[in-house]
């Protein structure tokens, strides 16, 4: 029976099948474990800190469900609420016997009935209450017999007392809110593994990745038994699906910028997105700017579902209200200032605290992955955003008794202020991804050598069709055997100070060998940079990055290695020599595409009619000398007006330049520029938008300086030019890229 | 690899980058057609060919801008760019057929103070003609 026909039931899934976004492949996983061929295997779901699984489990429920094989899918969550692990296993029990019962009388509305033991024994098909009731009276007998870890060992083994031919258990464990360490004899997590790893049905556990590692270490599990599968915060595509999907769900109003801020400022994190998404439509919230996003996300720390989420585990960690305030003192502390890594010893002290105690403390903030601690160091400052901003308020509030509603402003302006920081470190990364992927790529591929050689590739290809570049680079002889890249990571993660001097994804270390042989002699480090510039990098930013990189291998002890510099526009002349000198490589980004495209297509535009009678919209893809189609669509609407021929060409111009601009700076998202046309009766206003990152020299400002720059650099003239054509040219607010308003007047005509 | 020509007279596409740039050389000037629109990649075949027709030895460049209908900010800043190798190389520099709208955009970024700008062909091949035969060359 196909899981998406009309028959389909929802049984324990939260949304329906269509809503479930971003996780398909790890629902497939998990489908296949259910599957025969891994019957007796067990499958660790090692969750990041709020990546949500409980969703993901209960869609898979529900898909076994309806499949009515011979697995019975058998769905438990563990809830803070249990405080012994003897109730948490008693909860399991019932559960088991309910969900085992619903599937075999084919009701869904008997999984989450509330039902006695006894009214499910009442409910058991004539076939199966002999084993239930069994089962039941040996539970009663083990519950007063005070062997707590008998009892807890018979509860969850309860799966295995299915008598053959009645279906076989695959129990899904919901362990994200597994408390760490419930009260009495019995640490749970530890005996749920050594129960169900020996049993013989499939099991999945679910729960954070440092927690569930380590409970399997604990129990001595055969890991030749255990299968694994990480689960990460969604990827940016997906979890702006989920967005859409639970505004949608929750009646929110959003846009696509305020969509996008939502990914990048909760990470991908589903748990984030779902429970800020449900505030919003109880607080009948739209959110469509960034002021909403950040309004709505600073009620959400001061007093909504997140500072209840983050209360609660700060509750757990440190019980205690005194130790609490100190414990949020040293960590925002540590988390702000430069020293972020100190000592077991220090935390001791500062949280007066005896060992056991502090031990207890550093274990569950590293279970939370709020800090690293590996028994002598303690590393904080880790943690998602909302923790940090968490944290910070919590300091200001409690440690240092700052007034609530100054707090307040502080947080909403600076949430503000970093949206847009946030949004330009996202497309960024989005833009230089490229070069990230194709070094990861280098395995070995012979390519042409002039794809490293900007001086050489410019003599021969400057200005040269694509087509003619293409049939020139088949046709060269000297070749260069790239690399195999065993490690890559940015420039930062080897020096921190690097941080300071470029962002982390256009500077990259890869450790490689040559001809893939892994020795010594063949082992390179190539040390990469894509430098921002408008025009041919010259010789003193060359000598800059070749000195830094050269100081950084001596530093770091790379022997071997190789530099490789980027830029849009290649290198100057005298660059170009001394990265000869240097025997760095030098590529301009079309070398670099031509690589990419070596070691692994235009969308037609669309005019629409607005809703405005006036109006009209127009869409380009950038690049493809596509302002032309603008230009020329702005021409006709413009010779409706009976602009002279003149006006019309500075109004071309003008729109060139604008989509120009946009093209080169913005590093766009969607890498499109959208384009409004207002027909007034004295004047054609043209907005030229799009969204990505707001380029430095379009920042609204018209200093003497910036023009004076411009002239000098030869480029960065076109907003002089815009501004010089049209008689009005304005920056309109948006949270996301750029939109620029031009407006040209209309001028009775000569003897007119 | 760079070929030398033309014969005088006739017109050249040069074929050696692809680049669909027409050219022609009078005695040691090299005319140089602009397309309908001057942006970077036309630009930049343009100053392929001028690079190429100096280093073959032309003395004098005439750009003729009479198909050109559209010049970006970057297509000039090309511009300026020929400029400076033609005086690094002695080379003079016409610009010839410009249209209004484009001598308002060479006014207003500063083209027009470094370069002869003339009607049309016939008359920038005149103006060279005069300075050949008044300047001495220098070796």
């Amino acid at each position: 029976m196909s899981s998406r026909s009309e028959n389909f039931r929802r049984v324990l899934g939260r949304v329906v099948q269509q809503d479930f976004v971003g996780r398909a492949a790890e629902l497939g996983r998990i489908m296949a474990q259910s599957e025969r061929a891994n019957a007796g295997r067990g499958l660790l779901l090692l969750m990041e800190p709020s990546a949500g699984v409980s969703e993901l489990l209960r869609q898979a429920y529900d898909q076994i469900f309806n499949r009515r094989s011979d697995v019975i899918p058998i769905y438990f969550a563990f809830t803070r609420n249990e405080t012994t692990a003897v109730s948490a296993a008693i909860e399991f029990l019932n559960t088991f016997v309910q969900q085992y019962i619903a599937y075999r009388r084919d009701e869904p509305v008997v999984s989450e009935a509330p039902l006695t033991l006894q009214e499910l024994v009442e409910l058991a098909p004539a076939a199966d209450l002999e084993w239930i009731e069994q089962l039941v009276e040996s539970y009663k007998r083990l519950r007063f017999s005070n062997d707590d870890k008998a009892l807890v060992r018979f509860c969850l083994g309860a799966p295995q007392r299915i008598p053959a031919g009645r279906g076989r258990a695959f129990v899904m464990l919901d362990g994200s809110q597994l408390a760490e360490y419930l009260n009495g004899v019995v640490v749970l997590g530890t005996e749920i593994l050594r129960v169900f790893a020996r049993g013989s049905f499939s099991f999945v556990l679910a729960g954070l990745r440092r927690q569930i590692l380590e409970a399997a270490h604990d129990a001595e599990c055969n890991f030749e038994r255990l299968d694994i599968l990480r689960l990460e915060q969604l990827a940016a595509t997906e979890a702006a699906k989920l967005v859409e999907h639970v505004a949608r769900r929750q009646q929110v109003a959003t846009s696509e910028a305020a969509r996008d801020l939502i990914v990048q400022q909760f990470a991908g994190s589903p748990f984030f997105i779902n429970i800020y998404l449900q505030a919003a439509r109880e607080k009948r919230a739209a959110l469509l700017t960034y002021l909403d996003c950040e309004r709505l996300y600073v009620n959400e720390l001061f007093g909504g579902h997140i500072h209840r989420h983050f209360a609660d585990l700060l509750e757990e960690i440190s019980p205690r209200l005194d130790t609490r305030h100190l414990l949020i003192r040293l960590l925002w502390e540590a988390a702000a200032g430069e020293e972020q890594i100190s000592t077991f010893e220090i935390w001791r002290k500062r949280l007066h605290m005896g060992a056991a105690e502090l031990e207890d403390v550093l274990h569950r903030l590293h279970v939370q992955e709020f800090i690293n601690w590996d028994e002598t160091t303690v590393e904080a400052g880790a943690g998602p955003q909302a923790w940090k901003d968490y944290l910070k308020i919590r300091y200001r509030l409690d440690v240092m008794n700052e007034p609530r509603a100054l707090v307040v402003a502080d947080m909403l302006a600076d949430s503000l202020k970093r949206a847009p920081h946030t949004m330009a470190r996202h497309y960024k990364q989005v833009a230089n991804a490229g070069l990230r992927d194709l070094i990861s790529r280098f395995n070995c591929q012979p390519v042409p050598a002039v794809l490293f050689d900007y001086q050489n590739f410019s003599t021969k290809y400057k200005g040269a069709e694509s087509e003619t570049i293409i049939s020139g680079l088949q046709a060269e002889t000297d070749f260069f055997k790239l690399p195999q890249t065993i490690h890559l990571a940015s420039c930062s993660a080897f020096m921190s100070d690097m941080r300071q001097l470029c962002e982390e994804e256009h500077c990259l270390v890869a450790h490689t060998f040559e001809e893939g042989s892994y020795s010594d002699a063949r082992e390179v480090i190539w040390l990469a940079a894509d430098i921002e510039s408008k025009l041919e990098v010259d010789v003193a930013v060359a000598r800059a990055w070749c000195e830094r990189f050269e100081s950084m291998a001596e530093r770091i002890g790379f022997s071997r290695f190789q530099i490789w510099l980027i830029s849009n526009e290649g290198f100057s002349e005298d660059a170009s020599k001394l990265l000869e000198r240097h025997k760095a490589f030098g590529s301009s980004r079309q070398q670099l595409e031509l690589l990419a495209s070596r070691v692994r297509d235009t969308v037609p535009s669309e005019v629409v009619q607005s809703s405005e009678p006036d109006e009209f919209l127009m869409v380009v893809p950038m690049g493809e000398d596509n302002e032309l189609i603008a230009a020329n669509t702005a021409e006709q609407i413009a010779k409706r007006l009976t602009f002279r021929p003149e006006a019309i060409n500075q109004i071309k111009t003008a729109i060139v330049e604008a989509c120009i601009n946009a093209s080169e700076h913005s590093f766009s998202p969607d890498r499109k520029i959208y384009q409004r046309f207002r027909v007034e009766s004295d004047r054609l206003v043209i907005t030229i938008s799009s969204r990505g990152v707001v380029p430095a020299n379009l920042n609204g400002t018209n200093s003497s300086t910036e023009v004076k720059q411009a002239a000098e650099e030869r480029r960065g003239w076109g907003l002089k030019l815009i501004r010089t054509l049209m008689d009005e040219v304005e920056f309109e607010r948006v949270d996301d890229g750029t939109s620029l308003r031009m407006t040209k007047y209309l001028r009775p005509q000569k003897g007119t | 690899m760079s070929v030398c020509g033309p014969r005088e007279g006739s017109d050249q596409v040069d074929t050696s980058s692809g680049g669909l740039v027409r050219s022609h050389c009078v005695g040691t000037t090299a005319v140089v057609y602009a397309s309908d629109y001057l942006n970077k990649l036309s630009g930049e075949k343009i100053e392929r060919e001028c690079r190429r027709q100096l280093s073959c030895g032309c003395r004098a460049l005439v750009i003729d801008f009479s198909d050109t209908q559209l010049v970006n900010s970057i297509g000039i800043s090309i511009l300026l760019g020929i400029i400076d190798v033609a005086e690094k190389s002695g080379a003079q520099i016409v610009f010839s057929d410009v249209n209004n709208q484009t001598v308002e955009l060479f006014e207003m970024l500063g083209l027009t103070r470094h370069v002869v700008l003339a009607k049309d062909e016939r008359e920038a091949l005149l103006n060279l003609s005069h300075f050949e035969t008044t300047t001495p060359v220098v070796h």
